[in-house]
């Protein structure tokens, strides 16, 4: 049956007279063409490799939607073709490429070389999968304290260095129609839980994940900054929320918030963002949960290069992931708002970004002691982790549901879908 | 003997002409069914054994009731606005003939236009408080935050909306022309007997296109039931993931390409189609609609 | 949401003149007024987001935030939207626009020949199973498209066409419905006596559907094609799973990708990195409204007065 499908088809194929060209392959002139998949903030640097390696490389390039890296490559394996060579996407993505029932990522040990991976140091490690490498990371989007020194001045205010001292800080704002800062999204996992060290994908065993929302880490979380959300000085609304930027960000009303590393570039400067004028911002350590090792830092983004299996050229390919995550040209370029994860990289950008005077004090310091102390519990696992933030946490947070009741679903969800992805789960 | 050769030349040229759409049919419709079948019963990760568990394991999946009653919630606005609204209008649009009448008709179907993205671009700026040309509108009924719409229990009305406009005025145009087809007698003689307006547009003109405007609900349920591009586009925008697996179809599309469960997802692909291959058998054999049409036993 | 939505007796009326309804009275004429208003704002609600749409693209992205919905920004910024439209992927939109006009010209013709062929089969000849087929072809006309598209997707990737627009134009080419309205008017607008006479003369099946039943078919593959256009044009789920390289895009998926990998909805697509803001979404929108906005207002008339009026007059 299924072959007289493909006789027919054929057939009727032939009378459609169209051209329908496929990408990837040899280019004519026989040197080695690859396809790279690039989320839109990393077309700059996938631009200038094309043109770096004109001549040598054919490389094309196609922009994607973070969020559907999962679903093209599960379209792709599908349908036996259609692969990109390399692809811009999340550690999780990773964990799920990397799988046996996926098998679209690369083991890049041999590919790279060791010099490449020691110039990561720590900041490869979601990368290491059972001791193998399957990508390369890109960015660190450790968070920091991001505050306004003209507003700090005029309200007399000290710089929080704990969590405590940050909600009380938080609470003085009460009143003065500052804010310190929105949550209604990812945000709140990565200031509050994350850097609490909350477990909600805790591998204890290799397909054993922990999720476990009555943890006291977790709710020493909700504990602290319900209160906060109740007096209104931190909003419920997602910091890219039309309004909340309208009526608060963009009047220069944020006094604090807590944030990645990338923000300052990319959310708290540009003109069609925040518009925060330039000398006011600043940045500072990210507070303290606890003493002693209870200091992490959350993570919001930090992308990864992974690398195809069915790459016909995968040194070329692996070539590519390489100069994207490592190259300087990336680390100096004034598109680049992300702190990179590559050391020597990291050099060249911090030279650029500490002398930015749109900046009110060194704010690579604050990153760079907050990038190698990003929590380790929850760890890139193969269940939609990120993706159920939307629907559940960010959507009950927006609501005005209690942050316990947030976090309560969010971990429901996982608990119900990682079984589907081969987890065994604890919930306690 | 010169009639038998006849018909079966008949029968030889009616069977080419009719061979294209046969494949066709057979390849993009009947095949995906049967292919459908064939998949929904493999093994999957948490049913190794595959079978009818597979369907068991989806209405039991934590996703599939919500997603249910989005899509019941989304039925039972949408369905009944576009019976009720469709009909009025067309009714009223028929007691107007004259030079005002085609561009009224014309108005009604410029949404149609704007479907799919376009649709969720143009709702999400109609309904963002801070950019809405009904801000007016929207600040009345207490809207001052585009989040007090773009939530949960707002999501239904939202996708009603978008689905509505794109729908409606087509309807309207459709069901205008059903109006038209209704013999002027029939109408004049209502008038003798005193019926005014009113009288006429419900006693009469309406009972008369019944038949059109259940076939329409049908469709317009069918179709429903199916909803995707909306949610799944929104999910991608300033409200990331707001809407995720929202729809049935939503989660039939993620449990094939995001849970690796090709199963799963035939399997609901399947209990969707039997409930609209049961509303279309209903129509047809249930109905008058295709009386006529050489359906039903008894027409010639 | 589809737009094979038109019934059996439309096709076939002939238009009617209905006199207005006298008013009678103060009771009457307020119903009048209540009755233009209703209409009048119904109007007014359906043609607002046009508007809005043909003025975002004159905007810049500040101008669109920060101006009154209704403004005028000018027409240098047309251009200037348009330029920043191009500058997405070496302008891939002028790919999409192509292959939107490619793929609906070649689903309406494989379409509309089909369904015409298959609907004189079931109305005019000795096709064996009428009643089976005819059922079945009734049952996928009320399933809506969208449904089979996973099982669909299976199938094409079986088959080797997945990411190959021939996929796109196959299966949107199946086309019921279209047999349907074929089958309703060439059994009941035209008279049998046409075809019983052409056979009497001696002519064959195919010389009585070319010399008879074709030239009279004008309106009913006005009609045919007019819907499946419809359909074709904004076609988005099965191209969106069918096909992977953006090049092949028809513009339908190309504005809903741009919309999802764009910062002009989601900031967290990165502003500073990419041109597309709202009024780059707005103007590739307009490209995908005006074409199905112009086909929908030339086939207005077409619409009420019916496939029979058309086809005697021509």
């Amino acid at each position: 049956m299924k072959r007289l499908a493909v006789a027919l088809v054929a057939v009727m194929a032939l009378g459609v007279a169209l051209a329908g060209c496929s990408s990837g392959g040899t280019s004519a002139s026989g040197k080695p063409s690859i396809l790279i998949w690039v989320d839109t903030p990393r077309i700059p640097q996938a631009t200038e490799y094309q043109k770096e390696m004109k001549g040598k490389v054919d490389v094309k390039i196609e922009t994607i939607a973070q969020a559907d890296a999962q679903t093209k490559i599960a379209l792709a394996n599908r349908a036996k073709k259609g692969w990109p060579d390399v692809i811009f996407g999340t550690a999780a993505d990773t964990a799920v490429f990397r799988d046996p029932s996926n098998g679209y990522a690369a083991d890049l040990t041999k590919l790279v070389p060791k010099k490449i991976f020691d110039g990561f140091g720590e900041g490869n490690s979601d990368c290491l999968f059972d001791g193998k490498y399957y990508c390369l990371k890109n960015d660190l989007a450790n968070t920091v304290l991001w505050y306004n020194t003209k507003i700090f001045k005029e309200l007399g205010l000290t710089v929080p260095t704990t969590m405590q001292e940050f909600a009380d800080t938080a609470m003085k704002l009460q009143g003065t129609g500052y804010s310190a800062g929105a949550y209604g999204d990812q945000l709140y996992y990565a200031a509050f839980l994350q850097s609490s060290e909350c477990p909600l994908a805790q591998l204890t065993a290799p397909n054993t994940v922990r999720i476990a929302p009555s943890d006291p880490k977790c709710t020493r979380v909700a504990k602290l900054i319900q209160p906060l959300l109740d007096a209104g000085v931190i909003d419920k609304r997602s910091p890219f929320d039309a309004g909340f930027i309208k009526d608060v960000a963009a009047q220069d009303k944020v006094a604090m918030t807590i944030g990645p590393s990338w923000w300052g570039d990319f959310v708290i400067r540009p003109a069609a963002s925040w518009n925060v004028p330039a000398g006011e911002i600043a940045a500072a350590n990210m507070p303290a949960w606890g003493s002693g090792n209870d200091n992490k830092s959350g993570a919001y983004g930090g992308g990864v290069f992974t690398v195809s299996s069915h790459a016909k050229f995968p040194q070329a390919a692996a070539d590519a992931a390489v100069w994207m995550t490592t190259s300087d040209w990336m680390a100096t370029a004034a598109t680049t708002p992300t702190f990179p994860a590559y050391g020597p990289a990291n050099k060249l950008w911090e030279a650029r970004i500490s002398k930015d005077p749109y900046y009110a004090n060194n704010v690579y310091t604050a990153m760079a002691a907050g990038a190698n102390n990003i929590s380790q519990v929850d760890r890139p696992v193969r269940f939609p982790f990120v993706a159920q933030f939307g629907p559940t946490l960010a959507a009950d947070i927006v609501n005005g549901k209690s942050l316990t009741t947030a976090l309560d679903d969010y971990a429901k969800s996982l608990q119900n879908l990682a079984p589907q992805t081969g987890y065994k789960v604890i919930t306690k | 003997m010169a009639r038998s050769r006849t018909t079966r030349r008949s029968l030889i040229a009616g069977s080419i002409m009719f061979a294209p759409y046969l494949i066709l049919l057979a390849l993009f419709g009947v095949w995906p069914i049967v292919q459908a079948v064939l998949v929904s019963f493999q093994p999957t990760v948490v049913n190794p054994a595959g079978g009818l568990q597979n369907f068991a394991d989806v209405v039991v999946d934590a996703r599939f009731v919500p997603a249910l009653l989005n899509v019941i919630v989304f039925l039972a606005m949408y369905v009944p606005a576009m019976l009720i609204v469709v009909s009025l209008m067309s009714l009223l649009l028929d007691t107007v003939q004259g030079r005002w009448n085609l561009p009224l008709r014309l108005s009604y179907i410029v949404p149609a236009s704007m479907t799919g993205a376009t649709a969720v671009l143009i709702w999400y700026f109609m309904l963002e408080p801070s950019l809405s040309p009904y801000q007016g509108a929207l600040h009345a009924l207490g809207i001052t935050q585009g989040n007090q719409i773009w939530r949960q229990g707002g999501l239904a009305w939202i996708f009603v909306a978008m689905a509505f406009f794109v729908g409606a005025g087509n309807w309207i145009v459709v069901q205008y022309g059903s109006l038209q087809s209704i013999s002027d007698d029939i109408l004049e003689a209502a008038r003798i007997d005193g019926a005014n307006a009113w009288q006429i547009g419900l006693r009469i003109k309406l009972p008369l296109i019944r038949k059109y405007l259940v076939y329409m609900g049908i469709l317009v349920f069918a179709a429903g039931l199916q909803v995707f591009i909306e949610p799944q586009l929104i999910s991608g925008s300033v409200y990331t993931g707001i809407a995720r697996d929202w729809s049935l179809n939503q989660l039939s599309y993620d449990l094939a390409f995001q849970n690796n469960n090709l199963a799963g997802s035939a399997a609901l692909s399947l209990m969707l189609l039997v409930v609209c291959i049961v509303a279309a058998i209903i129509v047809i054999f249930r109905t008058d609609f295709f009386e006529g049409t050489g359906v039903a036993k008894h027409d010639k | 949401m589809t737009s094979e939505t038109i019934t059996s007796d439309v096709v076939v009326s002939p238009q009617h003149t209905r006199g207005i309804i006298k008013s009678r009275g103060v009771g009457a004429l307020s119903g009048r007024v209540l009755v233009w208003i209703v209409l009048t704002v119904f109007g007014i609600l359906s043609v607002v987001p046009m508007i809005w749409l043909v003025l975002a693209p004159s905007k810049t992205a500040q101008q669109l935030n920060n101006n009154p919905p209704f403004s005028f920004g000018s027409f240098a910024q047309y251009g200037v939207t348009w330029s920043n439209l191009l500058s997405q992927n070496n302008g891939v939109i002028l790919n999409w626009m192509a292959n939107s006009v490619i793929y609906t010209a070649s689903i309406v013709l494989i379409s509309c020949v089909t369904a015409v062929l298959a609907g004189y089969a079931l109305a005019a000849t000795a096709l064996p199973f009428k009643r089976v087929l005819l059922i079945i072809t009734l049952v996928a006309m009320i399933i809506p498209p969208v449904a089979l598209v996973v099982p669909l997707f299976v199938e094409i990737s079986a088959i080797g066409l997945y990411d190959n627009p021939i996929s796109v134009i196959l299966t949107s080419s199946f086309y019921p419905f279209g047999v349907f309205l074929a089958y309703i008017y060439f059994s009941n607008s035209i008279p049998v006596e046409l075809y019983e006479a052409a056979k009497v003369d001696g002519a064959g099946e195919f010389a009585t559907f070319f010399r008879i039943a074709l030239p009279l078919s004008r309106g009913l593959f006005g009609m045919l094609a007019f819907f499946s256009f419809s359909a074709a044009w904004v076609n988005y789920f099965l191209p969106y799973v069918l096909l992977q390289t953006q090049q092949n895009f028809n513009l339908s998926v190309g504005l809903g990708f741009l919309f999802t990998s764009s910062p002009a909805l989601n900031p967290q697509n990165g502003a500073q990195q990419s041109l597309i803001g709202r009024p780059e979404i707005a103007l590739a929108s307009l490209f995908l409204a005006i074409p199905v906005l112009i086909v929908f207002i030339a086939s207005s008339r077409l619409l009420v007065r019916g496939v029979l009026a058309g086809a005697v007059k021509s």
